[in-house]
């Protein structure tokens, strides 16, 4: 039972964490808390599984097309929405989440509901860790999780693109007189964290059904590990997703699966009430944002 | 260089820059001499295009309503209605009041950050120039610039903008909260700039002591009005000048 709890507990730590890098990039980058993250990665979940089966699509077209496309339609939702709110933190709350609602529902008023929706498995196959039988979808979500964030740390600290992120992350005013487009910027950061959730829902869907109701669960638990850990920082969200991961693993082995939603929640009211900014985080930023 | 006809800026009601008219010409050092509150910022944002940035949220916001009226031209061009980050790409590059840096980052990250524009081999080539200026901030590569002296900070703030490749730089009180020591230190360097690179420099500063021997011209503004001009050893025997800042 122990062996098992601390193995399932690291792989949904990890699922945690490949979920949730999306949205910390977008908030980290462009101070936009995109409640639109967990409907995004539901709508790569749909997009790829409507390339495999009504397209039919190779596996290995309909993954990347659906990465692009999600991509691309965070970008606009920045573009159209989101650059007329920008700085407004209530007006984009409010413009992210109605959206956010809006894909969702219409997935389910397009009739997307049922057991039917899957996204095939990288390998079929189980591992044995320790007495653990895993099977290697998980592993490769853990895997995932490390490519995912080493590649984003890779990514802000050797190309260009990505120092401009941490550059806009820090001071837009120094960043635009340098020459750098804040909101071509803040548009791309939309982006890449909408690819990122594609690239989480490609790897974590395979686990179950694209369900519609995963998508609020996605946003919450994404918000609760950000919050936790200190929104914007990488490595407060790896921590908090351990904290947040392991406490519903156990809560799901001693209590009962239908508790293991209350743990993200108590997690958000109990670091709001201790520490607002997060384990990680610079409340002082977040107060300074313009 | 640049030409500045008639500018006005407005803050809600309040006045920030008033029917002021300059013209710089390049390879020029020029001085915008002039107390707090008297209008500097507000220039130099608006130049630099910052104001139409600041309007514009502003706006969204709901914010202060912020009017600027009048023109500026550079090389010839109105770039009255440019965003900033297209001015820096023409090379009006604007380094901000009180350390303009990425505390978080690097000094190595900082200056590779303000080289968006540029390609590899340009970044490393302004690197080299901005290490060989301020000796100290070689030292200092790795560290975060957060962590800097007030001083050191400034360095790294001019460096960024060189980097940029500007063809006129604006400095907003580069002088700012600094000693004796790293004021004339920066002055130096100031020079060696126009001299080894020709670019044009506008610098804003209440602290016109140490500025004025270098300066071609100097503009004096106070309530966002110009008041005065000329050279500045012309500046530095004027007894107004004298009196307001020099305490004789």
């Amino acid at each position: 039972m122990i062996t098992m709890t601390i193995v399932y507990g690291f792989i949904n730590s990890a699922i945690l964490v490949v979920a949730a890098l999306g949205f910390n990039i977008t908030f980290g980058i462009s101070g936009v808390a995109n409640f639109a993250h967990g409907a995004l990665y539901i709508a790569a979940g749909f997009l790829t599984y409507l390339c495999l089966t009504e397209l039919h699509f190779p596996y290995w077209i309909a993954a990347p097309a659906a990465v692009i496309i999600t991509g691309a339609l965070a970008a606009v939702i920045y573009r159209v929405v989101l650059l007329r709110v920008r700085g407004l933190v209530v007006s984009e709350v409010i413009a992210t989440f109605a959206i956010g609602l809006a894909i969702l529902e219409l997935f389910r008023f397009l009739g997307f509901v049922g057991f039917e929706f899957t996204l095939p498995v990288f390998v079929d196959a189980s591992v044995p860790l320790g007495n653990t039988l895993v099977d290697a979808q998980r592993l490769l979500v853990v895997a995932s999780g490390i490519v995912l964030t080493v590649f984003l740390w890779l990514f802000t600290h050797y190309t260009k693109t990505g120092l401009a992120f941490r550059g806009i992350a820090q001071d837009e005013r120094t960043a635009l007189t340098l020459g750098i487009n804040a909101d071509r910027v803040a548009a791309l950061s939309m982006a890449f964290g909408g690819a990122y959730a594609a690239v989480a829902a490609l790897v974590i869907l395979p686990l179950g059904t694209i369900a519609v109701n995963e998508g609020y669960d996605v946003m919450i638990n994404s918000l609760a590990v950000c919050i936790m850990g200190g929104l914007g920082s990488t490595g407060g969200l790896i921590a908090a997703s351990f904290l947040i991961g392991y406490g519903q693993i156990i809560t799901a082995t001693y209590l009962g699966t239908h508790w293991t939603m209350i743990v993200s929640l108590v997690a958000i009211l109990i670091i709001l009430i201790v520490k607002p900014s997060g384990l990680f985080g610079h409340q002082k930023e977040l107060e300074e944002r313009t | 260089m640049l030409e500045v006809k008639n500018l006005m800026v407005f803050y809600e009601n309040a006045i920030g820059v008033n029917e002021l008219s300059m013209e710089i010409r390049s390879g020029q050092i020029v001085g915008v001499i002039g107390s707090n509150s008297a209008g500097k910022t507000s220039l130099m944002n608006t130049i630099s295009g910052l104001i139409h940035d600041m309007r514009i949220k502003e706006r969204r916001k709901g914010g202060v309503r912020i009017t600027v009226m009048g023109q500026i031209l550079f090389e010839g061009q109105d770039i009255s209605n440019m965003p900033p980050h297209i001015r820096a790409q023409h090379g009006i590059v604007l380094c901000r009041e009180r350390h303009p840096i990425f505390p978080d980052s690097t000094v190595d990250e900082n200056l590779k950050i303000a080289g968006h524009l540029r390609n590899r081999e340009e970044i490393k080539h302004g690197m080299d120039m901005g290490f060989n200026l301020f000796p100290n901030l070689a030292r200092w590569r790795k560290r975060k610039a957060g962590f800097l002296s007030g001083g050191e900070q400034q360095m790294l703030a001019i460096a960024m903008a060189m980097i940029v490749g500007p063809k006129l730089m604006l400095l907003d009180e580069p002088l700012l909260g600094l000693s004796p020591a790293m004021q004339s230190q920066l002055v130096k360097a100031l020079k060696a700039i126009r001299r080894e690179t020709g670019v044009t420099l506008v610098i804003a500063e209440q602290f016109a002591r140490p500025l004025l021997p270098m300066l071609d011209f100097a503009y004096v503004i106070e309530n966002g009005m110009l008041t005065l001009t000329g050279s500045g050893p012309e500046l530095m025997e004027n007894p107004e000048i004298k009196s307001a800042y020099f305490g004789v």
